[in-house]
């Protein structure tokens, strides 16, 4: 039994949603099983019975068998490939779905906080500006749902124009500042006044540098400290931010990149969070032929960076 | 006064922005589907499109390359204002002609007014 636990069958069949008999590992071992116990079988027979009759139909027989199991593994493999299809749609349809319902709050709350202001009492838009920053946070659900969908489908698609990232950087920095001082969080920002360009799709570098200062604030606490920094570096452009918030456990820093993984003395400061953001950034970075690394320690703080080649000048 | 077409199909998101929009200093004709919505873009000329996809009777590609053959409206700018978002999408409808692609859900009416006064500088 060791040998088939050490195929981990189970996992397989639980990877593909089928029975542990249906994954088409066990059905090819069975498949081996049936050739090599009809060969034994076909070569006692041909021993003692000098019938030629008899092996061709015991010949056909085995021919059948195998022929019965092959089916049976391509009509799982069908049937599993329309599963994923059928999942990867339903994610698709369901966020298209999603984002309708999802605009109009945005946009009503939006028409009452401007235009519709005048007569609202303090409180009322107050609860329409919760009633709107929930709605924001939905739509950037949705979007990386299906995000991870189209990674986990190899059907990530990105776009290759001229980004700059020292822009975008600086973009993302003055949005953020306002919550940042809030919190009493200092923030530093420098860029080399090189051009600080590449070919990648604006909009994901963007929500990819947007997450990493987004995770640089929520994990930085009292008196924190956050540098942003945008160079160059042999032929690359690196974007890097340093915090002195709570830092990763060692022990859980390889697992950081994983879906859904969130460490456990982050989930200690910040229920929030979906455990989907690095696994994005680390996808679209790569995609784009760039790297994205970390070093932290717990307690101290985390510098996260990532590098994607320069685009060469016009 | 600027005259600006919404075809949008879902009556809350078409109503707002319209209303919106009418406070920022425009003029503004509605349409709720993609015949309708051509049909409008011809007879009145608006100055600029905001131009839904998924719409029913004609899509927003359809109604894009009618408006984009035609010498009376070709030059009109039009804004896809959408939300499918694969880069497939965006790709085919500047192909078309699409001056600019708006994911609805990701942005707010002030950026797609500012997009609108930016286009018609």
């Amino acid at each position: 039994m060791k040998f088939i636990n050490d195929l981990n069958l189970k996992k397989q069949a639980s990877d593909l949603g089928i029975k542990v008999w249906q994954t088409p590992g066990f059905l090819f071992i069975m498949m081996g099983v049936v050739a090599a116990i009809a060969m034994t079988g076909t070569y006692y027979m041909s021993k003692n019975y000098d019938d030629p009759q008899l092996l061709v139909i015991a010949e056909s027989a085995v021919a059948i068998t195998i022929l019965i199991i092959g089916n049976v593994i391509v009509g799982i493999v069908e049937q599993v490939t329309n599963l994923n299809k059928a999942k990867s749609e339903f994610v698709s349809v369901a966020s298209h779905q999603l984002r309708t319902p999802l605009s109009a709050i945005r946009w009503e709350t939006e028409l009452l906080l401007t235009k519709m202001k005048k007569g609202l009492t303090e409180k009322q838009i107050s609860n329409i500006e919760n009633i709107a920053e929930q709605s924001r946070k939905m739509a950037r659900l949705v979007n990386d749902l299906l995000d991870v969908a189209r990674i986990d489908q190899d059907r990530l698609i990105l776009r290759h124009v001229s980004v700059d990232i020292g822009r975008i950087s600086e973009e993302a920095v003055k949005s953020l500042a306002p919550i940042l001082k809030a919190k009493g969080i200092g923030l530093a920002f420098s860029s080399s006044r090189k051009s600080a360009k590449v070919l990648g799709d604006p909009e994901k570098i963007r929500m990819v540098i947007e997450n990493l200062l987004g995770n640089a604030s929520k994990y930085t606490i009292n008196e924190g400290k956050i540098e942003v920094k945008v160079s160059q570096k042999d032929g690359s452009v690196v974007f890097s931010v340093k915090d002195n918030g709570v830092g990763i456990p060692k022990e859980q820093q390889k697992r950081i990149f994983e879906k859904f993984f969130r460490s456990d003395n982050i989930v200690k400061y910040q229920t929030e969070g979906t455990g989907l953001g690095l696994y994005i950034a680390k996808n679209v970075i790569e995609q784009l032929g760039g790297n994205i690394e970390f070093d932290s320690v717990e307690g101290l703080g985390t510098i996260f960076s990532f590098s994607l080649p320069a685009a060469r000048h016009e | 006064m600027q005259k600006i077409l919404i075809i949008e199909d879902e009556t809350a998101l078409n109503q707002s922005l319209g209303e919106f929009l009418k406070e920022e200093g425009y003029r503004i004709v509605s349409a709720f589907d993609g015949e309708e919505g051509t049909r409008i873009a011809k007879k009145e000329k608006p100055s600029l499109i905001l131009l839904d996809i998924v719409l029913p009777k004609k899509d927003g590609y359809e109604v894009l390359d009618e408006l984009k053959k035609d010498p009376e409206t070709k030059n009109i700018p039009i804004i896809l204002l959408t939300n499918l978002e694969s880069p497939e999408d965006i790709q085919k409808a500047f192909d078309k002609g699409a001056t600019t692609y708006l994911v609805k859900s990701d942005y707010k009416m002030e950026d797609i007014a500012n997009k609108i006064k930016e286009t018609l500088k």
